[in-house]
């Protein structure tokens, strides 16, 4: 965008944290409001700051960004599962007497460090103002929820085919959260929901930047 | 007006604001300053994230076009957006109705 320096710096400060179809779009509205003040009679330096000074600060739009997030969303909804799934398992698993059954030291281990990484992961996800890093924490945080889920529904009709009444409920509540993240991900996964690659693609070519289409 | 005292309205003015036909962000920006004689106060980069988000709800719908080189992404109402628009509205003129009675004096909203 033609313009005094004080903007380029401050879209390449959000192009930093933000997807560039996002940054495009505000880009299109700074240089509107820096043409309007233009048109106002102010210098390019002033109005490229008020403009600037309207707009508000980058941290400030990129927090708004990375709270309408889907995988803020997607991460929130996931953690408010929590303690019901778990609930079931433990309930599950403690009628069963799991602890009887013969399974490698792994298994044991292997799921409830998965689970602490996987609550962290959401966590950020869901508490993060920075953009980016919410969008892949929130990507990786609904596979990992996913992944949990299938392992304990496996695992437990592998080692434990006659399942009672405290298992069955663990699994449907288990299918359950794997139908909700299947929902859930979709826009996470689908350039973070927050713009249609297609069309970008069809201007710019398969980088999405101007340019690329050459 | 400042942003704090927008919070939980905001949504409703962009709606308002797409009612009369497609708009791109920045003209969103504009029909808001006028409609209100410029009394909002809200960092205008902040309407970028709230767009988007109507958008997620499908409330709105978002395209791009190109003008004069440059890329810029249209909002249009959905039907979606539409009867939440009218919900917002019905629910606003009570709750000013509502609070016009005590604030003012006179007859308070029939509740039905």
């Amino acid at each position: 965008m033609p313009g005094p320096g004080l903007i380029t710096g401050y879209l390449d400060t959000l192009s930093g944290q933000l997807p560039w179809p996002v940054v495009e779009e505000l880009a299109d509205g700074l240089e509107e409001t820096y043409r309007r003040h233009l048109g106002l009679g102010l210098a390019p330096d002033a109005a490229a700051a008020v403009a600037i000074a309207e707009f508000g600060a980058p941290e400030l739009i990129t927090a708004e960004f990375a709270r309408a997030h889907p995988a803020r969303r997607a991460a929130r909804r996931l953690l408010a599962t929590g303690p019901v799934v778990g609930s079931c398992w433990a309930v599950a698993l403690i009628t069963s007497r799991a602890w009887t059954w013969p399974v490698p030291m792994a298994a044991d281990l292997v799921p409830g460090l998965a689970l602490v990484a996987v609550v962290a992961l959401l966590a950020f996800a869901a508490r993060s103002t920075r953009y980016r890093p919410i969008g892949r924490a929130g990507a990786a945080g609904c596979i990992g929820t996913a992944a949990l889920d299938a392992f304990m529904i496996i695992g437990v009709l592998a080692a434990d085919p006659a399942a009672r009444w405290a298992v069955a409920v663990a699994i449907t509540a288990s299918a359950a959260r794997l139908a909700l993240n299947v929902r859930l991900v979709r826009p996470v996964l689908a350039g973070n929901g927050l713009h249609d690659t297609g069309q970008a693609a069809a201007v710019f070519g398969e980088g999405g930047r101007p340019g690329d289409a050459a | 007006m400042r942003a704090e005292e927008l919070k939980g309205h905001l949504d409703a003015l962009l709606l308002a604001a797409l009612e009369a036909g497609p708009r791109h962000g920045y003209a969103v920006i504009e029909a808001l300053r006028q409609d209100t004689g410029g009394r909002l106060d809200l960092p205008t980069g902040t309407i970028y994230p709230a767009l988007r988000r109507l958008e997620q709800a499908g409330l709105i719908a978002g395209s791009w076009s190109v003008v004069a080189g440059r890329r810029r992404r249209c909002y249009r109402l959905t039907a979606t957006g539409q009867q939440t628009l009218a919900g917002r509205r019905a629910a606003w003129r009570e709750f000013a109705a509502t609070v016009s009675a005590v604030l003012e004096g006179g007859p308070c909203p029939d509740p039905a």
